[in-house]
């Protein structure tokens, strides 16, 4: 009878084990606390730090991007929070947009965590309601910034100064 | 061999050896699966593995034992196999020349073995000598070539280095820690092999039997 659950408990901890490093190679956690945070959101234990998402977004609607980068990866330490990821790339669109040209190499950054941010959400379907924000879906600004990353006929047209940015 | 080391114990070394050995620590860290060649350099490795009698399958899977009983010997087998991979792609540098370089010289002394058909204390001695050489050389000598330059002298001898070479010996600077995982790994590893059951007939030379005079004495008549 004790052999029989030795064996049980091997078998049930090779399942486990091997399930663990299995899910550790599909998700590629960057750190330990991407890790532990991506656990924790697949048992629904997982919450952004309000305080620093609150600061995240002060700093976003200064302009100050820099820092409202910094305050949302302290909010988001495992990056598993589709709002606050949205924000991070809008905060690379608002910073790499530009009245004559744009930053490709931050429009870049800025599709990563967009797209990011629709796999994090259900059915990647995310909407974020900010009266701040002219896009709010994470749909239009995926193709605002791709359409930043790809020339066409339309980045020589002289009118394209008189557009805003969203 | 008892069942808490085929159940636990084995597995449990083999898929920590496969853990740490795909950790990839740093700044832009990473868990890096075992790669293709490897997965046929860990099957290559399993059959010298059993013709050696290392490693017995047939003490871990056979048709007298009760389902669960080869469901452990099977998980020791599989995890074997994933560490051996794992500890190939861990120990054998990533790029370029050097990577070329050490899997001929993996490729060649597995044949070796094959050939000379080692018995198990000798490939155990063989393994440690060759994760050994393969550790030094990418995680000291390589490591050591393509660390960053501290002083502007170094940088300029490590880019006067790269111009020479073309690149081509240079390797992903590696983070202090990663070397640390990759011996332990291959500490684990070659623990984990030494306490799998051993086949239950062993290899010795033809000189080393000692014959009864009178068999002796019948093979000269014959």
């Amino acid at each position: 009878m004790r052999e029989r659950l030795i064996r049980v408990t091997g078998v049930f901890i090779v399942v486990v084990y091997g399930g663990l490093i299995g899910w550790l190679f599909a998700s590629q956690p960057k750190t330990i606390a991407e890790a532990v945070g991506a656990v924790a959101a697949g048992v629904g234990a997982y919450a952004i730090d309000a305080q620093a998402f609150a600061d995240g977004l002060a700093f976003f609607r200064r302009d100050q991007f820099v820092e409202a980068r910094a305050a949302f990866a302290r909010a988001d330490p495992a990056t598993r929070d589709a709002r606050t990821q949205f924000y991070v790339a809008y905060s690379y669109y608002r910073q790499g947009w530009h009245r004559t040209h744009h930053d490709d190499e931050l429009y870049r950054r800025g599709l990563e965590a967009v797209q990011h941010a629709i796999d994090l959400a259900p059915g990647g379907r995310l909407r974020v309601e900010d009266d701040n924000l002219q896009m709010h879906s994470a749909d239009e600004l995926k193709a605002e910034l791709e359409a930043g990353v790809t020339t066409d006929a339309s980045d020589f047209n002289p009118l394209r100064v008189f557009e805003n940015r969203k | 061999m008892t069942a808490v080391r085929e159940a636990v114990a084995l597995p449990m070394m083999f898929l920590t050896v496969v853990a740490t050995a795909a950790i990839r620590p740093g700044a832009n860290g990473s868990i890096v699966p075992p790669s293709l060649a490897s997965l046929v350099g860990s099957v290559a490795l399993l059959a010298l593995l059993v013709r050696s009698g290392t490693v017995a399958p047939a003490q871990l899977v056979n048709q007298r034992r009760s389902m669960l009983a080869n469901l452990n010997g099977l998980s020791v087998l599989l995890t074997m196999f994933f560490a051996s991979a794992q500890l190939l792609t861990a120990l054998v540098p990533e790029s370029g020349v050097p990577a070329l370089v050490a899997w001929c010289v993996l490729v060649s002394l597995v044949m070796q073995a094959f050939a000379i058909a080692p018995d198990r204390t000798r490939l155990l001695r063989g393994l440690l000598v060759m994760f050994g050489a393969a550790f030094a050389l990418k995680f000291i000598v390589l490591a050591a070539i393509s660390a960053p330059a501290e002083s502007r002298i170094t940088r300029a001898l490590q880019v006067l280095f790269e111009g020479i070479t073309l690149g081509a010996v240079t390797q992903r600077a590696t983070h202090p820690l990663e070397g640390y995982f990759a011996f332990g790994a291959g500490a684990l590893y070659l623990i984990a092999i030494w306490l799998l059951p051993p086949a239950s007939w062993r290899m010795i030379r033809v000189s080393q039997i000692e014959l009864p005079a009178s068999s002796v004495e019948v093979t000269r008549e014959s």
